[in-house]
């Protein structure tokens, strides 16, 4: 008797012994054949991040099926699945303004699990090295504003497909008229206007304005440097003091001197005038740059080079894009977190990027492979140094906000409606809005 | 007694399935979308979750300047559309009520626009508005006047939306037209004819008058029809610039995904299917009042015969 319980005892340690010695060499082993279901975008970075999937299953055995979506129809499909009792997707990747609706509606999975779990978490991960604008801008929820990092902020996911704002300008234009790169916005807007004198045909920044998000969009582009916000610290819409009227008056000056039909221009319209050569300057995503040097799209390869975002009272280039997440009712969520880690991983984010995709990580933005291939990538990793993460709010209401904004500045933009007047009622309305919402509760 | 209890229910045993279709597949989305209108709901919730709030999303919405603005952009746009296309769908269905060769071919010609898919309408005319390439400011420059901001200005976005809108559905009124023109009594014709009427007299006093039933039908499903309108518009300008061309319809898609406010949705949803249904209504009594006007007059007819 005593024999037998003696050998099940110690049958019982090899076998420890043999799963521990297991997890020591290949943390991923627990988890092999396990298949993820993902939920991507068809961005340019989630395409780049299509070809490096392979690398990850053979890596680790872990099979991935990814859902790729058009980007606007990710939010519909996502609410969907994260209302079900048992989700499929084991990781979806999301835009920035889903961050506090997912949250608040308890559907995203608490990272600091993941990270306390030694069998999971990677301690060469280096999260320092992630660029600090992108993770408090995408992962952390909770601290200061209830959307920003602070003490009371955790991370619910981790930045991947995101972006900052940045200058691309027409080198052969600049050389030839002997122009100055601009740094400061005074400078911009000079240039701007006076692009189309000295090039006749050409329009001098082309800039998004049509009616609703993208009029918002490039308002918000300008309103951060220019020393704006939309709130105060108490939530009081701020958006038409000095620094609002500004930054549209900014936005008007481009849009006036922009090229022909920038009235209308949406990202892809104003991207597609500068690839067409019809601007000389583009000012918005670096989700853009990998398109330049592509013959198929461009009539500008190698003539287009990049500079930071201008500075107005401060620097400040926006953060946006994607972060990727575990849902709550997520099926496989510890081999989920191994390939986010993956993904982010200082590995993972180089091979992203070599296949096109935008890095999330300093060292990634420093590396020569990667500057040898793209070689205006040392010059984003600068940029986003100063990316700010609280450019515009991310609060339930915002999607009302921002559509009122972007329809009061359309308006400003073709009917010549007085700026003042404009961002006024806007600010009427949002206090409206924030009110319905609650935000004054605690005003006396 | 037994039998005669079966013998009454019987017509309701048949009518059950119908009725049971119905009520699943028409009345219970229609109950849903009425309660929804009285919740605050936004999509990440299941809809027991959602606060119930009564009549405050029909309150809001009435002091809701970009509501009622679309409200008024929605009633202009479909009043000048239809009265267009009634103007043009009859006016075409009388120049090609004649017998020409290939008049079959040339029906269908004009009925192609009616098929395209108002997604591919949209982009179409999107490109031939476009500022620089499109075709209509490129004529303009080749002519030497000056482009239009064909979809950057309130007024011309409102008069392009216009103009696509009316080219993709005066067909629809034509071929109605057509179809009434052609039924109408050949007698009728030759009276007019011999009785010495000219050919505007004939149309004025003869063919429209005959054709009028067909064409208040027809003018109601078009009113009906442009009330909803969606893609065309989504497509050609997404409501802007401001909110000039920003039609219910597309304020509810907006409100619904944009604003992520499923309530105020669903109750601006409903106060649109209440106008539809007014609009129904009266198609409804017309047609109640057109038959009893033509069961008197065969009555007066057999008596004076």
């Amino acid at each position: 008797m005593k024999h037998l319980r003696t050998l099940i005892y110690s049958s019982g340690v090899a076998f420890a012994l043999a799963t521990t010695t297991a997890f020591a060499g290949d943390p991923y082993a627990p988890y092999k054949g396990t298949t993820l279901v993902v939920n991507f975008p068809t961005t340019p970075h989630f395409n780049a991040v299509m070809k490096i999937l392979p690398e990850f299953t053979k890596e680790t055995g872990i099979n991935v099926e990814v859902d790729q979506l058009q980007y606007l129809k990710m939010r519909e499909r996502q609410t969907l699945e994260l209302t079900k009792d048992v989700g499929d997707y084991d990781l979806i990747s999301y835009v920035v303004f889903s961050k506090a609706d997912y949250v608040f509606a308890d559907q995203l999975e608490n990272l600091a699990k993941y990270f306390m779990n030694p069998k999971l978490a990677d301690p060469h991960y280096d999260a320092n090295d992630l660029i600090d604008g992108y993770v408090a801008n995408i992962g952390i929820v909770g601290g200061e504003k209830g959307y920003l990092p602070g003490k009371t902020g955790s991370l619910f996911g981790l930045p991947f497909g995101s972006e900052t704002s940045i200058l691309g300008y027409r080198k052969d234009i600049f050389e030839k008229h002997g122009l100055k790169v601009p740094e400061t916005y005074d400078e911009l807007l000079d240039l701007a206007c006076k692009i189309p004198q000295l090039e006749p045909g050409m329009g001098g920044l082309s800039s998004r304005a049509a009616s609703g998000h993208h009029a918002s969009h490039a308002f918000l582009l300008h309103l951060a440097p220019l020393g704006g916000r939309i709130f105060d610290d108490n939530w009081n819409p701020i958006m038409n003091n000095e620094a609002g009227i500004a930054a549209a008056k900014a936005l008007k000056t481009i849009v006036d001197c922009g090229p022909e039909g920038a009235k209308t221009f949406g990202f892809a319209e104003a991207g597609a005038a500068f690839l067409q050569g019809k601007t000389a300057m583009f000012l918005d995503s670096t989700q853009f740059a990998s398109q330049v040097n592509d013959p198929t799209k461009s009539t500008v390869v190698g003539k287009v080079a990049w500079a930071m975002h201008p500075k107005g009272v401060r620097r400040g280039s926006e953060t946006g894009g994607f972060g990727i997440a575990i849902p709550k009712n997520a099926q496989h969520k510890e081999a989920a977190f191994l390939l986010m880690q993956w993904l982010t991983s200082k590995h993972g984010d180089k091979l992203v990027a070599m296949a096109g995709g935008n890095p999330v990580r300093f060292s990634t933005h420093a590396d020569p492979e990667v500057n040898a291939k793209y070689p205006y990538m040392s010059q984003f990793g600068e940029a986003l140094k100063y990316a700010d993460p609280d450019w515009r709010p991310i609060i339930p209401v915002w999607g009302k906000i921002n559509a009122d904004l972007g329809t009061a500045l359309s308006k400003v933009l073709t009917e010549d409606l007085d700026i003042k007047e404009a961002l006024d009622g806007v600010a009427e309305r949002t206090r409206a809005t924030m009110e319905d919402a609650g935000y004054y509760t605690w005003q006396q | 007694m037994k039998t005669t209890l079966a013998n009454r229910l019987t017509p309701y045993m048949f009518l059950a399935p119908a009725a049971a279709v119905l009520i699943v597949a028409l009345l219970y989305p229609l109950g849903y979308v009425v309660y929804a209108s009285f919740l605050d709901w936004n999509p990440s919730q299941r809809i027991g979750q959602a606060e119930f709030i009564g009549l405050r999303n029909y309150y809001n919405l009435f002091s809701d300047e970009s509501f009622r603005e679309s409200f008024f952009v929605t009633i202009k746009f479909s009043t000048i559309v239809v009265t267009l296309e009634m103007l043009f769908g009859v006016g075409l269905a009388f120049l090609l009520d004649r017998n020409i060769r290939g008049m079959s071919v040339l029906r269908t010609l004009f009925i192609l626009p009616m098929m395209i898919s108002p997604i591919v309408v949209g982009l179409m005319w999107r490109y031939m508005y476009h500022p620089t390439v499109g075709i209509f400011n490129r004529t303009l420059k080749a002519i030497g006047l000056d482009p239009i901001p064909w979809l950057s200005d309130g007024t011309w976005a409102f008069t392009s939306i216009i103009i696509a809108d009316v080219w993709q559905w005066v067909p629809f009124i034509f071929i109605l037209s057509l179809a009434a023109l052609q039924t109408l009594p050949q007698s009728v014709m030759e009276a007019a004819r011999i009785d010495g009427a000219s050919g505007w007299q004939s149309i004025l006093y003869v063919k429209l008058p005959l054709m009028m039933p067909v064409l208040v039908i027809t003018f109601l499903l078009r009113l009906i029809d442009s009330f909803k309108v969606l893609e065309v518009i989504l497509v050609l300008t997404n409501g802007g610039p401001g909110l000039s061309t920003e039609v219910l319809a597309l304020r509810i898609s907006r409100t619904a995904t944009e604003f992520r406010e499923l309530g105020v949705a669903a109750a601006m949803s409903n106060i649109l299917l209440f106008m539809l249904l007014l609009l129904t209504l009266a198609m409804f009594f017309y047609n109640k009042l057109t038959a009893i006007r033509a069961f008197r007059l065969k009555n007066i007819a057999v008596e004076e015969v």
